[in-house]
């Protein structure tokens, strides 16, 4: 899985979400929106190179916004049907429906508590289709 | 001499009174043609007058009387010998008296003559021959026919009407002038029945009684209207007279004119007059040598001499100055060339020497010939012009001097939009020369863009007589950029409502624009940063909230209770900027714009709001009381965000002795709506009820009562976007009611 985050602080966070899920989940980490973008371009070009499964996508990021790199990925030849929970401390209803209609699957508002961010964990179980193996990521409509 | 006279001398003859001898020199001297003849017509005796009439001496015993003549009646049919009076009496039948006949000599020529043939009869009163006396007439016959001839030729070449009514009216004769008038043929004219068919109808009346009064032998005229056979209309005058008719009777013969054109130019003539009366101008008539032949009410009242002491004066006499006599003989001489003078301005003397400003219009007179007899002339009180004329000058200078010593530019225009005025501002502005002005001299220096609205403004107000504002460009040459002007224009009414001027000015308001476009740059650059600014700040207090609580959770064992303190201060800091940060971003969005207006029930606001605050009132145990509340023109957010800061407010600031009491009231005032939210808290100190409206103003320190002194500032800058007021009502220890208008 490819997490976009800028903020170490959330990065540890996820990391422990997603141990919380017992999932044998991979992570990747790019620190801004170029360097997701560049992960895109480059796995679209490397035959070798995979896919990951599902994108934590971080709004607010340097260089290139949320948004703008959902956007490229969605025009990935190989990893545009990619699973992403969009994340931001805003709770603003544009934001929101601004990245559904990107198609993000999910969106997670960053809250200011352990156990509050803790519950990232289950939605990434609800949409990998819960603790068995993990299920493929083609059947997003 | 007629048959009875012829008789008389039968009857002296047979009685033998007087002598045969006397009796012949008797008949041989009478100056009457008398022959006699035997029974069978031959004639026994003629005289002298005889031989004359017939032309030659007959054969006594075997001529008759007129066997060498050709006889004729009257109307020139011919008469039968054996029909002619003499033949008729001696076969004993009576012949009509007053006969005439035409009689035609062997030579052709005619005459004619009366005969009274008698028969003479023997003692058994056989017819035994005749007697008869001829009468030369030819000579009255022709004095008829002159008469009649000159009466036609009178009649007929006459340019009136000559017309003989009977006096039952039926036209009886009328001549071609008058069939003119009716527009009729003779044959037309005689099928009238009555004449009063002609006449119109409401002089019918009038015309029969005047034709009845001519017919019972009175003379007289009348003034009456026809109405032709093609229904044209004339004013007619008549003049009547009784006229013997062949049978008797007497009939009207009128001789009328017709009257029109005089009535007309009579109409005419009293206008004129009556227009000359009541002008105001002086209206006085000359002649060639000067000397006045007419003076009008006018005349009377600007000259002060009547017409009676003007009349027969002379103009250089009685009314021009000493120092303008020259003027009068000019004027006549430029008259006797047929040439006018208009509107001559000049001074003129009154009766009581003062002087007075006249403008004079003199026309020449010409009679029907052509010639150029007077003059007329009109002379027209000036002072008053003058005065104003004089003021109007002196205003307009002191206008343009003021004009130009205005820092604006100032123009004005005519009613039909041209400019006619531009200050010296303008010139200086434009750098163009005096004589740019007119309809579209503001174009060339105008913004393109703003051509069209500025066109627009100006023909519309032009067409709606409307003052108007307007904010355009000037191109300004000196800096060689755009300047921001602010133009004016009023329109000048005159005395009949009725636009005499437009009055305009553009005001320099570039600056004023830059400061304005700045002063919206930074507002929306503060809004922009305050918003992402919240944003922003809000990830670092998450981050410093979840990793002070995660050390306290996960390393407690290593930490002092000092440590564990700090830790705690650290949170519940980063609790409280997290609240402000939120409060800060909701209040930098209560003034955004862009909401759609909307309407908004306030029992619902207030529903919403009481959920949101569900804690705070149980835990408190606040009583909360609503009258029922309006439905308002805002933006529920906006409304509920008011409710809940202001109950949040009353319960949060409760009295330790009571329990929070809270009564929320709305009362209609015009076009507004008054809201009040009523507790029994702490109250406010009355110096503070302004400043607790301001931002992070609070009364209380945080250990006190918490809160961020966002929360009535935000009341206050939702209340000032709709345009309300939002105060409170309070004293210390005695609760608060904040009052707040909304629009309806």
């Amino acid at each position: 899985m490819l997490v976009v985050e800028d903020n170490e602080a959330d990065v540890f966070l996820i990391h422990e979400a997603m141990e919380a899920t017992r999932l044998p989940l991979t992570l990747h980490v790019v620190g801004d929106g170029e360097q997701a973008v560049r992960f895109f371009d480059r796995a679209d070009d490397d035959p070798e190179m995979p896919c990951p499964a599902l994108v934590i996508l971080d709004i607010n990021l340097p260089k290139k916004q949320g948004g703008d790199v959902l956007e490229h990925m969605r025009r990935s030849r190989k990893c545009a049907d990619a699973l992403v929970i969009a994340v931001s401390t805003s709770d603003s209803a544009e934001d929101r429906e601004r990245m559904a209609n990107l198609g993000a699957d999910e969106y997670f508002r960053k809250p200011s508590g352990y156990d509050e961010f803790m519950k990232l964990s289950d939605i990434v179980k609800d949409l990998l289709g819960g603790p068995g193996p993990l299920r493929k990521s083609t059947g997003r409509t | 001499m007629n048959r009875g006279s012829a008789e008389a001398l039968t009857a002296l003859v047979s009685r033998q009174a007087i002598s045969d001898a006397v009796f012949r020199e008797l008949v041989e001297a009478l100056p009457v043609a008398i022959y006699m003849t035997d029974a069978q017509g031959r004639l026994t005796y003629f005289n002298a007058a005889a031989i004359k009439l017939s032309g030659r001496t007959p054969e006594l015993g075997t001529d008759k009387w007129c066997v060498t003549w050709k006889l004729f009646l009257p109307d020139g049919t011919p008469l039968p010998h054996d029909q002619c009076p003499m033949a008729v009496a001696l076969r004993g039948d009576d012949v009509p008296t007053g006969i005439e006949c035409i009689a035609e000599r062997p030579d052709g020529t005619r005459f004619w003559f009366m005969p009274s043939p008698a028969v003479l009869r023997d003692g058994e009163g056989r017819i035994i021959g005749g007697i008869n006396l001829l009468m030369d007439i030819t000579d009255r016959r022709d004095a008829e026919m002159e008469a009649k001839e000159q009466f036609r030729a009178i009649v007929d070449t006459t340019p009136e009407c000559v017309k003989i009514v009977a006096r039952d009216g039926t036209l009886l004769f009328m001549n071609p002038p008058g069939l003119g008038m009716i527009d009729a043929s003779y044959a037309e004219a005689m099928a009238v029945k009555n004449v009063c068919d002609v006449i119109a109808p409401e002089d019918r009346e009038r015309f029969r009684a005047f034709n009845e009064m001519v017919c019972s032998g009175q003379k007289g005229s009348l003034q009456f209207d026809i109405v032709g056979l093609k229904g044209k209309r004339h004013h007619m005058e008549t003049h009547a007279a009784p006229l013997r008719h062949m049978d008797g009777s007497t009939v009207h013969l009128a001789v009328t004119h017709d009257i029109t054109e005089r009535k007309h130019a009579e109409r005419v003539s009293l206008l004129l007059s009556a227009i000359v009366d009541s002008s105001d101008d002086a209206i006085i008539s000359k002649d060639l040598d000067g000397v006045i032949t007419s003076w009008n009410k006018s005349a009377e009242r600007l000259f002060g001499y009547t017409a009676a002491e003007a009349i027969g004066q002379t103009v250089a006499n009685l009314l021009i100055p000493e120092d303008r006599q020259e003027e009068e003989p000019n004027i006549l001489a430029l008259l006797r060339k047929g040439e006018r003078v208009d509107h001559f301005d000049t001074v003129r003397r009154r009766k009581d020497g003062s002087l007075i400003d006249i403008s004079l219009t003199i026309s020449p007179v010409r009679n029907a010939q052509g010639v150029i007899i007077g003059a007329s002339k009109i002379a027209r009180d000036i002072t008053e012009s003058k005065r104003i004329q004089a003021k109007l000058v002196e205003s307009e200078a002191r206008f343009r001097q003021l004009a130009d010593a205005m820092p604006q530019i100032v123009w004005t225009a005519r009613p039909d939009g041209y400019v006619d005025y531009y200050n010296e501002r303008w010139y200086e502005f434009t750098g163009t020369g005096r004589f740019a002005f007119g309809d579209a001299s503001w174009e060339p220096i105008l913004h393109p863009q703003d051509l069209q609205i500025a066109r627009d403004t100006w023909y519309a107000a032009l067409h709606s007589g409307d003052p108007y504002n307007i904010e355009c460009r000037f191109l300004d040459r000196r800096e060689n950029r755009w300047r921001w002007f602010m133009g004016r224009a009023v329109p000048v009414r005159g005395a009949g409502e009725s636009i005499v001027k437009w009055f305009g000015t553009y005001t320099d308001i570039d600056e004023q624009k830059q400061v304005e476009d700045q002063l919206r740059r930074a507002n929306a650059d503060l809004e922009q940063f305050a918003f992402s600014a919240s944003h922003d700040l809000q990830e670092p207090l998450r981050s410093i909230k979840v990793y002070s609580e995660l050390l306290t959770k996960r390393h407690s064992d290593k930490l002092s209770g000092e440590a564990l303190k700090f830790m705690n201060f650290l949170r519940n800091g980063a609790t409280r900027m997290e609240i402000l940060v939120r409060d800060l971003l909701t209040y930098t969005q209560a003034r955004r714009f862009d909401q759609p207006p909307e309407v908004t029930d306030a029992n619902e606001a207030l529903k919403t709001a009481l959920a949101n605050l569900s804690d705070a009132i149980a835990s408190s145990g606040a009583a909360i009381k609503s009258g029922p509340l309006p439905s308002v023109a805002v933006n529920g957010t906006h409304l509920q965000q008011l409710f809940q800061n202001l109950i949040g407010n009353a319960i949060k600031y409760r009295s330790p002795e009571r329990l929070p009491d809270v009564r929320l009231e709305a009362e209609q005032q015009t076009g507004y709506w008054v809201f009040s939210v009523a507790d029994n808290g702490i109250g406010i100190d009355p110096k503070y009820k302004e400043t607790i409206f301001g931002l992070f103003k609070r009364l209380h320190s945080s250990d006190e009562y918490s809160g961020t002194g966002i929360g009535l500032a935000l009341c206050h800058r939702i209340v000032d976007r709709y345009h309300g007021r939002i105060w409170v009502e309070s004293e210390s220890g005695r609760g608060s009611i904040f009052r707040f208008t909304l629009p309806v």
